[in-house]
């Protein structure tokens, strides 16, 4: 086996590749006329020098030659030719793809991952094709496919053909793409510690990142203040350097009268932690739950403690206190993962190869048929009733929260999966803090980074256990994006801004998602060792926006729709903003009345309630009282206008859960409408909000300083003549949609044999 | 001139007490009222100061107030400030925050306006559900969400209490006194009307009106009466007439309505066809009663050989040119799109005529392809299942489980049908598009989808058309004129072929609108304004079935029908409004506010059609090969032999042309082979002005704005600040700045937002 797994010196290899590139002159790049020799077009016989762009620390593995990329281009298929190489951190393709891409278009770049990148913990599933037979690659192989299909966990479909490859070449990229995808890995040996050990001076923090990591007390401390829940809760620091636990923070908060000996008793579990503060003082708490013991001694204990727990947290100042047991009655990670698994199916969409590979029709056809089943399809999945349903706890228990004044204890066997994905998706919807970007990065910082959601399991990038991985934190993302999708005046960020997050869950230079908890990360950056000769490593973290972007392709990821909370101290910006005052700043008077005088004016409105009762009660499965409560709050809420600063509650009705477009749809680029979508009114949007600017700064005679940034953005959408729908990730594939039209004998002159000679000859082109 | 007595209020008693809460501050007064079919007045020639007052004209209705509780009031002041007229793109300002607004319903606390006519009378028109918070704009009768016309009532249910409902049908008897009466729109509106007490005094079960005041049994099935015995084609023509008269002075219609052959030939300058001229053949409508009275032929046919080569076509429907010149991406072209009827196999024609059908299809072009219309599309039948059953899905009380929501849509098939017929459009657009080329829709009746594709490939690959005015003319040409048998198809006469082939059309068109939203100049409010205008039998436009009724009503060519159709009965010249007045006249039901509504703020000015000047000569298109003659079929060009079927094989179209399987998948795009530049079409935009749309699953959407809007959920709306919302604080603040420092002038980047000119500034 010529596979990968020793590296000599990374630095005299990466002399010799470079080399190796400088000697090189790349393989031509012949369009692949499949059928039309009339439109041979000699520009595109270019001969292009691409070179590999290495992060610090990265190291080559192995490459192929001559590999045939398929590229679904108009439908017109063609392949390019190319260098594939295998990194241990990305698999890259190397050809001349990039010739169109010189344009204004491309600002949207990713500087760290490029177009024709995969990082290897994206990748899914690899298949290899054999004798025109499709088969997951997996293991040691004995023989090697003609061509390797990669489908990412971000979407993508990646075709190369490696029939005019090196034998030798072939067995080295396939088995070490699979080696290194594949199989089990060690924490260690991340590419994340290669890549912080390299580039170690280069790190800067950014100044203007306001995101509050919560790895200090005092980052606890700020947010008790901030959610004014400092009264009846205190941030402690018992758990500084993991003595009692180590899956809770360093630091967290708990009630106050708690005493800190509770804490440790049960290594954490069975303790009421902290998550948020309701502006009437009721808190959201989360706790995991104690062992399950079969002892009944153990168990009498354990009962006795816990009572002692509630005791102090039912007593005033608190509120009584209603648990949640998500464990139970609520979604399991095998639905989540099964509902996942299957929706995702429904995208990865191989590009259209029936003239070069026939055999592949399958697959090709399959796609055209699910336009007609596409809703049932999508419904089969139930992904989109899984969100439904976690936004419905959400809004239940922002309804206990915030009209039933009572506190909410979610309870979960670890508190760190469903746990994270309810408590922040209420907090998205009960602080608006959350909802402005640096709000939201510290929320999950705050429910997920230090909440210890697993995400290296949960993620499998350790490709340790296929079972543990489950889309928990993308579900999140998901639910967040409706709320966005329905409001977006009240988001700071865009769904673009989701897009490009839930991307760099498989970026492995970021410390932010590939840690199971802050001890585990803290323990392999050397925080904790400090014998070390080095000092410890400096992460990046993720939400260091310009690591990966330019300061213009940062402006997608922002709102222009976004209004401040208006500032009504300001005497003089007081006149501009009124209209968004009165707007979007009505107070918020619903919650305050008690939850049995709801929204319907009278009892004798019979129909109404029967009309509304019928539709509401088929979302709900609990007790009749609670969905009353539910409905009432749901109805009230929904029938006054939107205050963007307050409570924000999203519709869950049947056809108000929508498939996130952009993230599912952006790699298909059938899915494309040139010049269309949301973008094409984004272009007049910006350059109104800039007139809106310039007028209010005439008339304020201040000085803007967002001016800039607006006009940059605008000055982004100009350039480009007709955007499509999926701006701006479908550029990058610089497809167009157009009409396809097969035309059958369309060059034969009304011959019927002639049209069946034409059949033949397809195949015959396609193995050219 | 004094109108009959008629018309009728409702509702014995209204509230008089002062709002309980908070929230009925927000109650709605309504006013129900009933108006009969006026035989019509004449208009004076010159209509001065004789002519009464357009409120004059209305005590042909009744006013009477009533407290409602169509929905809790809280959510009517919701719906009101942010549902069905506030869309994507549009805004109207939060009334409901206006603390001033609130009691208005009071004022007509406790009137009680007799009614003093027969209720069997009723007949016609309206039982406008009127919100008297807005009903400073009589002039609008159907303008607000509130406004039914008879014709719209698609079902009446009574309803008291939680279980009892009573399905309300002409004849039958109430059987409890209704706490509520639910009106189910056939646009997909419901509405419910609540009685406080009134509704529910003793006398209200007298069958005979006390004291002239009629209590809600009785409104409730003065409706029902009144709906039975309306049909859609009946034109109410009182509020029409008041209104032209309103507006008096000569009018001109905002569109041309092409019922003059000057039309037609303005049209045809227009559109640059040099090699077409406009036939008089059908002017006394001897041809074909569907056909217009105009219409394009090429320049060289006779029209002799016209009226010989059209009864060679079903129902005489020859080919006609619907539009002339194309644009391709970089050579001036002019390929023509032509629709036309089956061809009528029975008939035997000779040489000549042969070669004159040949010829016209033709229309000068070597290259012909003829398009088998229902190929792919779906039958008149299943559309209509399809609405219906949509219908039911929409309903707010339907009974599908959320979770199910999204496969019952599917069942549905109705955007299955938006699909295929996109699909097909957006085909048929690179078609014509790009090469010389002369396509043919052809359609047995000519009359459903070739109307139906004809306009969306104009929508799509003539910008011209995508604007306020080009689209109006669009409807107006393919549908109203070319013969789109809009009564039958509504269901207006009762026969068996209902099918609303014009809303699906209005649906792939909002499907275009969602997708690029920067391409049209209209909104889809004005989508919605006709979506909803189709039953509002205030003008002829679609009240009739071919060209030929809708102008013997309106009596313009009497001297014509009485000689050459002396079959027919002599239309009552004395009934004729002779106004000319369409369905596009929209302030008969809109008001200046609405109307300003229907232009769509994030049009991009660039697409304007001033930018694209037509170039005409075809000389640099990439020419065809000789005489290719091609079917289009199941989204495949094949080659034909012949273009007519009478020659040597039997007919094209008689013959089905589903002997061709779709191609599961396409071996190649058409769209690469007609410009020839396969590998290079990414880096280069469309042709100028062709838009593509998509089709896939996932973006054929339902329009919810329209067919959910019975629904509580779309009507609470969701609010967003939109471009025109930006807009109108732009506006603010030019004025603010304009107050302030009165020299400087700001730029007027906002449109001139005057009804008058988005409307009336026809030609």
């Amino acid at each position: 086996m010529v596979a990968v797994t020793l590296v000599p010196d990374p630095v005299a290899l990466i002399k010799l590749h470079v080399d190796m590139l400088q000697n090189m002159i790349l393989s031509s790049v012949v369009s692949l006329l499949l059928v039309q020799e009339i439109h041979t077009n000699e520009k595109e016989v270019t001969e292009k020098e691409v070179t590999l762009h290495l992060l610090p620390g990265e190291q080559l593995l192995c490459e192929a030659n001559t590999v045939l990329k398929c590229v679904q281009e108009d439908s017109c298929q063609r392949g390019i030719y190319g260098r594939l190489v295998c990194t241990d951190f990305k698999i890259a393709f190397l050809g001349d793809d990039e010739s169109a891409l010189d344009n204004d278009e491309t600002q949207f770049k990713n500087k760290v991952i490029g177009e024709n990148d995969i990082t290897l913990h994206c990748v899914d599933q690899i298949y290899g094709v054999f004798d025109e037979k499709k088969k997951t690659l997996f293991g040691q192989l004995k023989k090697y496919p003609e061509k390797l299909i990669i489908h990412c966990k971000d979407l993508r479909v990646f075709h190369f053909c490696l029939r005019y490859t090196k034998e030798e070449e072939v067995k080295r990229i396939v088995s070490g793409i699979i080696h290194h995808t594949q199989s089990p890995k060690l924490l260690k040996r991340l590419f994340l510690f290669s890549y912080a050990a390299a580039a170690q001076n280069s790190t800067a923090a950014d100044p203007k990142n306001h995101t509050v990591m919560f790895d200090t007390l005092k980052d606890w401390c700020w947010e008790l203040e901030r959610t004014k829940g400092n009264v009846k809760f205190k941030a402690v620091s018992i758990n500084e350097g993991y003595r009692v636990c180590e899956r809770l923070p360093a630091y967290f908060v708990v009630p106050t009268p708690l005493p800190e000996e509770d804490v440790s008793r049960f290594q954490g579990h069975g303790i009421p932690i902290w998550c948020w503060s309701c502006h009437n003082g009721c808190a959201l708490l989360k706790m995991s739950a104690l062992p399950k013991e079969q002892d009944d001694g153990i168990l009498q204990v354990q009962k006795n403690f816990l009572d002692g727990i509630y005791k102090t947290i039912h007593r005033p100042p608190y509120e009584i206190v209603k648990t949640e047991d998500l464990s139970s009655n609520f979604l399991s990670l095998q639905e989540i993962q099964t509902a996942y698994s299957k929706f995702k199916q429904l995208f990865l969409i191989a590009p259209d190869f029936l003239t070069i590979f026939p055999f592949f029709s399958d697959n090709s056809t399959e796609f055209w048929d699910t336009d007609i089943k596409w809703f049932s399809l999508l419904e089969s999945s139930s992904w989109l009733d899984i969100i439904r349903r976690c936004l419905k706890k959400a809004i239940e228990i922002a309804e206990c929260l915030e009209a039933q004044n009572v506190n909410i204890l979610l309870l979960e066997e670890n508190a760190s999966d469903l746990c994270c994905l309810i408590s922040s998706l209420v907090q998205v919807m009960m602080d608006p803090h959350c909802r402005t970007r640096f709000g939201f990065q510290s929320l999950v910082q705050k429910e997920w980074i230090m909440g210890g959601h697993c995400f290296l399991d949960r993620c499998n990038h350790l490709r340790q256990s296929d079972k543990e991985e489950v889309p928990v934190f993308l579900l999140f993302l998901d639910c967040v994006w409706q709320l966005v999708h329905q409001h977006p005046p009240a988001f700071e960020f865009t769904e673009t801004y989701l897009t490009v997050l839930s991307d760099s869950l498989y970026i492995p230079i970021f410390s932010t998602f590939f840690f199971n908890s802050p001890h585990q990360k803290d323990g392999n950056v050397g925080r904790e060792s400090q014998d070390t000769q080095s000092k410890p490593l400096n992460l990046l973290t993720v939400w260091d926006w310009s690591v990966q972007f330019e300061p213009k392709a940062q402006t997608l990821l922002r709102n222009p729709l976004y209004v401040e909370k208006p500032k009504l101290d300001k005497g003089q910006r007081k006149g501009m903003h009124c209209k968004h005052q009165r707007q979007l700043s009505l107070p918020l008077t619903q919650s305050k009345s008690s939850p049995k005088r709801g929204f319907f004016r009278e009892e004798t409105d019979h129909l109404i309630k029967n009309l509304l009762g019928k539709r509401i009660s088929k979302l709900i499965n609990s007790s009749e009282e609670l969905q009353d409560n539910f409905r009432e709050f749901y109805e009230s809420w929904h029938s006054k206008p939107t205050n963007y600063h307050g409570l924000l509650l999203p519709h869950i009705e049947g056809p108000e859960i929508k498939v996130w477009a952009q993230r599912y749809l952006r790699w298909i680029p059938e899915a494309q409408i040139l010049g269309g979508g949301r973008v094409a009114t984004m272009n007049k949007l910006l350059e109104m909000m800039e007139e809106v600017q310039c007028l209010q700064e005439k008339i304020e005679e201040k000085h803007h300083s967002q001016e800039a940034l607006q006009a940059e953005a605008t000055s982004l959408l100009r350039n480009s003549v007709r955007l499509s729908s999926l701006f701006p990730f479908a550029l990058l594939q610089r497809h167009s949609s157009k009409p396809v039209l097969p035309t059958s004998g369309w060059k034969a002159l009304g011959d019927e044999e002639d049209l069946a000679k034409r059949e033949d000859e397809f195949v015959d082109l396609g193995d050219v | 001139m004094e109108p009959e007595k008629c018309g009728g209020g409702a509702g014995a008693r209204v509230s008089t007490s002062p709002p309980r809460r908070r929230s009925q501050r927000w109650g709605l007064k309504f006013i129900v009222s009933l108006s009969i079919n006026q035989p019509l007045p004449l208009v004076p020639a010159n209509p001065g100061p004789e002519l009464p007052a357009a409120t004059d004209l209305f005590p042909l209705r009744v006013y009477e107030a009533l407290w409602t509780k169509v929905c809790p009031g809280e959510r009517d002041a919701r719906a009101r400030e942010s549902s069905a007229w506030q869309l994507p793109g549009l805004w109207m300002p939060p009334r409901g925050a206006d603390p001033s607004m609130g009691p208005r319903g009071e004022e007509g606390a406790g009137t009680q306006i007799a009614w003093n006519s027969d209720l069997h009378q009723l007949e016609g028109h309206l039982p406008a559900l009127w919100m008297a918070a807005e009903s400073g704009e009589m002039e609008t009768p159907l303008s607000s969400e509130y406004d039914f016309s008879l014709a719209n009532i698609g079902r009446l249910e009574a309803v008291n209490g939680l279980s009892r409902v009573q399905l309300l049908r002409p004849g039958s008897l109430l059987k409890f006194i209704p706490e509520e009466i639910l009106i189910h729109g056939r646009d997909f509106r419901l509405l419910r009307v609540g009685f406080e007490a009134g509704g529910l005094e003793p006398q209200a079960f007298q069958s005979e009106p006390k004291d002239g005041v009629f209590f809600l049994p009785q409104v409730t099935m003065a409706i029902v009466q009144a709906r039975a015995r309306s049909s859609q084609a009946q034109q109410y023509a009182g509020i029409t007439l008041s209104k032209a008269g309103w507006s008096s002075g000569s009018r001109k219609p905002p569109i041309p309505l092409l019922e003059t052959s000057e039309d037609w030939e303005t049209e045809r300058k227009k559109q640059g066809a040099r090699g077409w001229r406009v036939s008089t053949v059908n002017e006394r409508f001897d041809v074909a009663t569907s056909l217009p009275r105009y219409f394009w032929v090429p320049h060289r046919t006779l029209d002799s050989e016209i009226r010989k080569a059209f009864g060679h076509f079903h129902q005489g429907r020859g080919p006609v040119s619907v539009r002339v010149r194309r644009l391709s991406w970089h050579h001036p072209g002019g390929s023509d799109l032509l629709r036309c009827g089956g061809f009528y196999t029975a008939s035997d024609p000779n040489k000549e005529d042969i070669r004159a059908v040949e010829s016209m299809l033709q229309a000068g072009h070597s290259d012909v392809v003829l398009v088998d219309t229902v190929d792919e599309l779906p039958g008149l039948a299943d559309v209509q299942l399809a609405h219906l059953r949509l219908r039911a899905l929409c309903l707010p009380d339907s009974s599908v489980a959320e979770d199910k929501w999204l496969s019952a849509l599917e069942g549905t098939r109705w955007l299955d049908y938006v699909r295929s017929c996109l699909r097909k459009a957006s085909d048929i657009s690179v078609l014509v598009t790009s090469r010389v080329r002369s396509v043919v829709l052809q359609e047995r009746g000519d009359r459903d989808f070739n109307g139906l594709l004809s306009s969306l490939v104009q929508l799509l690959s003539a910008p011209e058309a995508r604007t306020l005015l080009g689209f109006q003319s669009l409807v107006q040409r393919e549908w109203v004129a070319a013969g789109h048998p809009f009564l039958t198809r509504l269901g207006g006469t009762g026969a068996s072929e209902e099918a609303p082939v014009f809303l699906l059309f209005l649906d792939c068109v909002w499907q275009l609108l969602q997708q690029l939203p920067a391409e049209f100049e209209f909104s889809e409010f004005f989508l919605l304004a006709l979506h909803d205008s189709v039953r509002v039998p205030d003008t002829l436009t679609f009240l009739r079935d071919t060209p030929w009724e809708r102008g013997k009503q309106s009596g313009q060519f009497n001297t014509y029908t009485q000689v050459y159709n002396a079959g027919y009965s002599q239309p009552p010249a004395g009934n004729s409004i002779n106004l000319q007045l369409s369905v596009w006249d929209w302030n008969l039901r809109y008001s200046n506010e609405q109307i300003l509504l229907f232009h769509n703020p994030g049009y991009d000015p660039e697409h304007c059609p001033d930018s694209w000047l037509p170039r005409q000569q075809p000389s640099f298109m990439v020419p065809g090969p000789p005489s290719s003659v091609w079917l289009f079929s199941r989204g495949a060009l094949t080659p034909l032999n012949q273009l007519c079927p009478w020659r040597d094989s039997p007919s094209l179209l008689a013959v089905s042309s589903r002997w061709l399987p779709r191609p599961a998948i396409s071996s190649e795009s058409l769209a690469d082979q007609e410009w020839g530049l396969p590998s290079h079409w990414g880096a280069c935009p469309l042709p100028p002005g062709l838009l593509l749309p998509g089709y896939l699953g996932p973006q054929i959407r339902l329009w919810r704005r329209c067919y959910l809007r019975g629904r509580p959920e779309i009507q609470m709306g969701l609010s967003a600040p939109t471009i025109s919302d930006l807009q109108d604080e732009l506006a603010h603040l030019q004025e603010l700045l304009k107050k302030w420092t009165p020299r400087i002038s700001p730029e007027g980047h906002s449109k001139k937002r005057d009804p008058d000119t988005i409307l009336s500034q026809s030609r």
